[in-house]
């Protein structure tokens, strides 16, 4: 590649370094540094699956150039939270069943993250206009809904867990 | 390989403007369009511009005549911005349907304009608004009525080396109503099959203002003249309403595609005009 | 969500911990902390990047293939095309179809020198990047004859229409006949005919085929896949001529199926490609390739003539059924047959005659997909019901109640299902849900309510081969282990095993690991279809917990010097119930029994008794083991001048036997209602001369969250099925019922019915216009 160059990106919380050349995208360059909770899903930002949050707001990693992304801080699904330091979203999925097959899921998890930085206390229709641009084929959306509801609920309580 | 391109990311405008010079340079604002279309190969770009971190092209003010947008606004910026609501609310009505979350974050307003797509979801309200589309070049600035911008399918009139920095529209009259509704074949994350933004104002209980601007259903997004003139300096009845969204079907030019059929859409320009003309007469009266 | 407890119901056989609860998943932590590996998400050192070709008409003469320029790209390091296709000839078995036609449909891997449908593979490339191999492939160059196609199934069926492979384009055909229609049909007070048509569904799974192979030190061809049947392995070991016991499948967390990932999709190509390179070799598909690479949903034209009396009795009914099985066969013969067995609705229909015929095309090849045949065939009877309730000027549920199947009738077929037939039930308890309406018809915005109930198989059709086999240990600190080969393609497939072998073992749930989806080492229990899993491997891992159950009770009754049925296993704890004093963990007797050589582990089979092939004259014989009923309501909002429809309720009634996860199951349930409802509103794939014109996911549309309403799930408890606990299914029942409860209440707000699925806004409009046009005819 004639113009592929070396860019750092801050990956939940660290410093990677990956050469890419100038059309790869940020999904692309996640997935082959093995971030593969990053899910492709259209490569067209019809689906949401690829979402992360680039400085704190969600985007479509399928539609972001990772040269565009150095300075910036990426957060994965995995960056906001393990099963020893669940972040409410993944605790409230988990407990309302509103994963299924699962695929749809880290996206999910951080556009609703995105959003409820904006939006501490939704209603259902907040909601559902927050992650229109997810697709989801398992679930109806009804147990996503309830459980970006409750972990607002969690996160009020907690005073905000960033 | 085709997919291939060299990438600018300019600080400045100045630079970007520099880089634009060569004539042969696309600009890249949130990517929402330029790279779906680059991976499908319909666009092949040489040279790219991102405009991610030039600064002073993000934001939204009002300098005591005009509301200004800077090029690089995002759709979701439009929606949290107190001045928007008050300033061109069929804005906020046309960014609330406007793709999914993370399109909103990125895709811009100026990037909207450039796509120059017919079902372009934020042209219709600013059509409305007569709003006017500022371009900078290296040559100097411009300032065009966004009316006058579009010359056909995804036709415009920004040169090569000119980039789009701001959108601008003036105050609305005191006794105004600025409506929008998009039809289309779901309610999240859908394109467009027919849109339509009415600005209608009223003066000593006369349509003092009509504005009538048409989505999807032509070349680019179109002002529906004729019907507008028909409105200006009457006293609005249910059947003027009729005859000028009669007219507003009659002259638009739809076409079949995936979505829908051109009967179809000129059927649903009728009614939207009509509906949205009633209902913002009747909030003015 | 009701639980609702009917006095004949059987009590439960044990004392239940687990069942019946809706407990997270197993599987739900790795999903959303992001280490869920999916297919997709493997990489191997070395390994290549594939990519594949494909035909871009559907009808034609592939005259010439280079790939010289393509192969002389530095990176690239295979192509093959059909030439190196190691056994082109090997045609999969289907059981149970009829080939009378000589129609020789089985696609070949890649073709050779007819292109039969749109997006057929031609050659596969495998290079040292991404990159590289899709450069490759625009390097390909192909010329392709145009040859005479034919895109209607109507218009394949004609004399004279291009014949798609052997001698006819009807591929299949079944028949069923139970006492005089014809007589019956001249008897009848009123006659109401109606034809109702369906569209090309897309499973539209969120995550695209993918997988990786290699060859391991064995020589055996490892592939790790996402794939709804795991046993595929042999008919991929004949494909790339190895035997069978060279060809391992790795599953993995399936990211949805619904029937797309049922058939074969890319595992042929990559074993192919890994045998023949010697390295590993990964196959991602893009949403493009995904639309082409698998078979949707089968169109269905449905012709229903139904006689009925004056007291609303149904005395006969004539249906014929054109299936669109596009260019190859795939699992036509049995989307048909099931499309025919469910067409008279779960209504008792003494005069019957049904003729459905699957008929080959240029278009995208149809096979699995959630509801298989029988969900079409829902859609065309409730709309059928509406209508002729509305010629008798009944009640659409009081004539409905006239003719339901009850307990113990016979079904099309003959056949007398085992189960609970609950239809009224379900009926009842979810119009009572809906209520009164929501709000007074207003303006142009009308408000219509719709209802229908169905009749929806679970387990694998009697006459082919079923048996499903799982494996349960106990380990030494009292954990559990389960093995089976069960594909978990999202529903929570395996935590519904993990707590069954739980209940049993008396441990909490998170107490249980299991192992699934691998053709070498996990018991083999069919494919994830046919809403199938948790009756067969169900079984089977009961009958396996259960057997060690009575081991361990056996020992611990000894120990504690009292009977066997004194014995209680619950909290990780054995315990004698009439002396709390005597206890141990269940640890401490499983080391017991390492030492005295007691198995703590036991494989178990549970077999699906084998029945003859349906009579092909009349139909009659057994073709499922058992039924799920159940119904669906919806309220709908819709705007009378520019067609658009907004769902406001959606109330689901199934009698699902016994909940093993009550929150899995309403996940199902409203998971169906969302593929129900862009069925019937929104989504469509479309062709133009077979050509895919809605090739992505912004022009194929599914619901998204602001076209959902909350799903209300009604679930009733027969106790009935014959899956474990007298479970019956929910995955495909969930979606049967809905699109016609949505026609239904569509027809309900605006006075006038769309015979054609999707029912968008173009269509009601035109329909409104139709009714102005011809009212005003006639006045």
């Amino acid at each position: 590649m004639s113009n592929s160059k070396p860019v750092t990106l801050c990956i939940n919380g660290r410093n990677e370094e990956i050469n890419v050349p100038a059309h790869r995208t940020l999904l692309e360059a996640l997935r082959d540094l093995g971030h593969v909770e990053v899910k492709r899903g259209c490569e067209k930002g019809d689906c949401g699956a690829c979402a992360v949050l680039v400085d704190g707001v969600a985007l479509d990693s399928c539609l972001t150039l990772a040269w565009m992304c150095e300075g910036s801080e990426i957060t994965t699904v995995s960056g906001l939270g393990n099963a020893q330091d669940p972040h409410p979203l993944q605790t409230a999925f988990i407990d309302l069943g509103a994963a299924q097959c699962g695929y749809c899921s880290p996206g999910m998890i951080v556009a609703a993250k995105g959003f409820l930085e904006e939006v501490t206390d939704p209603t259902d229709d907040d909601i559902r206009m927050a992650l229109s641009g997810n697709l989801c084929r398992c679930t109806g959306y009804a147990k996503i809904l309830d459980a970006v509801k409750h972990a607002a609920l969690l996160m009020r309580e907690e005073g905000g867990k960033s | 390989m085709s997919r291939e391109f060299d990438l600018h990311m300019p600080d400045s405008l100045e630079d970007a403007l520099n880089v634009l010079s060569d004539m042969e340079s696309t600009p890249l604002a949130g990517g929402t369009n330029l790279l779906v279309d680059v991976r499908s190969q319909r666009e092949r770009p040489k040279r790219v511009v991102a405009l991610g971190r030039v600064t002073g092209l993000r934001g939204i003010s009002f300098d005591g005549e005009k509301t200004v947008v800077g090029a690089r606004t995002t759709i979701s910026d439009l929606l949290q911005s107190p001045e928007i609501a008050n300033s061109g609310p069929s804005l906020i009505e046309a960014a609330r349907v406007f793709a999914g979350q993370m399109v909103r974050n990125a895709g811009t307003v100026g990037g909207n304009i450039a796509c120059a797509s017919p079902a372009a979801d934020l042209i219709p309200p600013l059509m409305s608004l007569d709003a006017e589309v500022t371009l900078a070049g290296s040559s100097g600035n411009r300032t065009v009525a966004l009316a006058d911008y579009y010359q056909g399918y995804k036709q415009d009139i920004r040169r090569p080396d000119e980039l789009i920095t701001r959108i601008s529209w003036a105050q609305l009259p005191r006794n105004s109503v600025n409506m929008f509704y998009k039809l289309a074949r779901r309610k999240g994350d859908a394109i467009t099959v027919t849109s339509v933004a009415v600005t209608l104002s009223m003066s000593n209980g006369k349509c003092a203002g009509a504005r009538i601007a048409l989505g999807a259903v032509a070349p680019c997004v179109v002002r529906a003249k004729e019907p507008e003139q028909l409105l200006e300096g009457q006293i609005l009845s249910e059947t003027l309403i009729a005859d000028a969204a009669e007219q507003a079907a009659a002259q638009c030019n739809p076409i079949d595609d995936v979505r829908a059929s051109a009967v179809y859409r000129r059927h649903c320009v009728q009614v939207l005009v009509g509906r949205l003309l009633l209902q913002a007469w009747n909030r003015l009266a | 969500m009701t639980c609702v407890d009917y006095p004949d119901q059987t009590a439960p056989n044990v004392k239940r911990s687990q069942i019946g609860k809706p407990l997270p998943r197993t599987d739900a932590p790795g999903k959303v902390f992001g280490s869920t590996r999916f297919a997709g998400d493997h990489t191997m050192p070395g390994m290549l990047h594939m990519c594949v070709v494909r035909a871009n008409v559907a009808s034609a003469i592939l005259v010439a293939l280079d790939v010289e320029k393509a192969r002389a790209l530095k990176g690239v390091v295979e192509i093959l095309t059909a030439a190196d296709m190691p056994t082109p000839d090997v045609q999969e078995e289907i059981s149970g179809q009829d080939r009378t036609n000589g129609a020789d449909t089985e696609s070949p891997i890649l073709a050779a020198e007819r292109i039969r449908y749109y997006g057929e593979p031609l050659a596969l490339i495998a290079a040292e990047s991404r990159d590289i191999a899709e450069q490759a492939r625009q390097l390909v160059e192909f010329e392709l004859k145009p040859v005479r196609g034919v895109y209607d199934p109507l218009e394949a069926m004609k004399p004279g229409a291009p014949v798609i492979q052997g001698n006819s384009n009807i591929v299949a055909e079944r028949k069923i006949r139970k006492g005089d229609a014809a007589a019956a049909l001249e008897n009848a007070d009123f006659i109401i005919e109606n034809t109702f048509r369906t569209p090309f569904q897309e499973h539209a799974f969120l995550e695209p085929e993918a997988g990786l192979a290699w060859v391991d030190e064995n020589d055996v061809v490892n592939i790790r896949v996402c794939t709804q049947d795991i046993a595929h392995f042999r008919a991929i070991a004949d494909a790339i001529g190895v035997p069978h016991n060279k060809v391992r499948i790795r599953g993995a967390l399936v990211g949805g199926g619904f029937g797309g990932k049922e058939d074969c999709t890319l595992e042929k190509f990559l074993a192919v490609m890994a045998r023949k390179t010697g390295r590993p070799v990964r196959l991602e598909y893009s949403r493009e390739d995904s639309f082409v690479g698998h078979g949707k949903r089968h169109p269905l034209i449905l012709r229903y003539k139904t006689g009925v009396m004056k007291d609303g009795t149904i005395c006969g009914l004539d249906v014929e059924i054109i299936a669109d099985s596009g260019a190859y066969l795939y699992l036509s013969p049995y989307v048909l047959l099931y499309a025919a067995v469910a067409s008279p609705g779960p209504y008792r229909i003494d005069n019957l005659n049904v003729r459905a015929r699957a008929v080959a095309t240029n278009n995208m090849y149809t096979s699995a997909f959630r509801g298989y045949g029988a969900m079409q065939a829902c859609a065309a009877y409730e709309q059928q019901m509406e209508e002729v309730a509305k010629v008798l000027e009944m009640d659409p549920i009081e004539f409905r109640r006239l003719n339901y199947l009850r307990t113990g009738d016979p079904v099309a077929t003959g056949f007398v299902p085992p189960g609970a037939i609950w239809t009224e039930q379900c009926v009842d308890l979810a119009w009572k849900a809906i209520g009164g309406r929501a709000k007074p018809a207003q303006g142009p915005v009308k408000i219509g309510r719709g209802i229908a109930a169905y009749q929806q198989s679970y387990g694998r059709l009697s006459f082919l081969d079923d048996s499903s086999e799982a494996w349960v240990g106990v380990e030494l600190d009292g954990t559990v282990i389960v093995r089976s080969g069960v594909a978990d393609i999202g529903a929570g497939q395996v935590s519904a095993l993990c707590q069954i072998a739980a209940e049993i073992l008396g441990v909490s749930l998170d107490k249980v690991t299991v192992y699934s989806t691998d053709s070498a080492v996990t018991p083999m229990s069919g494919r994830t279809a046919a809403t199938r899993t948790l009756y067969m491997t169900g079984n089977a891992t009961k009958k396996a917990a259960e057997a060690i159950r009575t081991r361990l009770t056996h020992r611990a009754a000894q120990a504690f010097d009292v009977r066997q049925d004194e014995i209680e296993m619950a909290d990780g704890t054995v315990a004698a119930k009439s002396n709390p004093g005597l206890s141990m963990s269940l640890g401490a007797l499983a080391k017991i029994c390492r030492d005295e050589g007691i198995s703590r582990t036991e494989l178990a089979m549970f077999h699906q008794t084998m029945q003859d092939n349906l009579d092909p004259e009349t139909g009659q014989g057994q073709a499922h083991p058992d039924y799920v009923y159940g119904a669906h309501a919806v309220e709908v909002s819709v705007d009378t001048e520019t067609g658009e429809v907004c769902v406001l309720r959606s109330i689901a009634a199934h009698d699902i036997g016994q909940c093993i996860n009550r929150a899995a199951v309403e996940g199902q349930i409203e998971g169906g209602a969302q593929n129900g409802q862009g069925f019937a509103l929104s989504e469509e794939m479309l062709y133009e001369e077979g050509r895919l014109i809605t090739p992505s996911l912004s022009e194929y549309l599914m619901p998204t969250s602001m076209d959902m309403p909350r799903v209300e799930s009604i679930i009733l408890e027969s106790r009935s099925g014959i899956g474990p606990f007298g479970a019956k299914g929910i995955g495909e029942p969930a979606i049967t019922p809905v699109a016609p409860a949505v026609a239904n209440a569509i027809a309900d707000a605006i006075g006038v019915r769309v015979y054609q699925m999707p029912i968008t806004p173009e269509r009601i409009v035109n329909a409104l216009a139709q009714k102005r046009q011809s009212a005003g005819q006639m006045s």
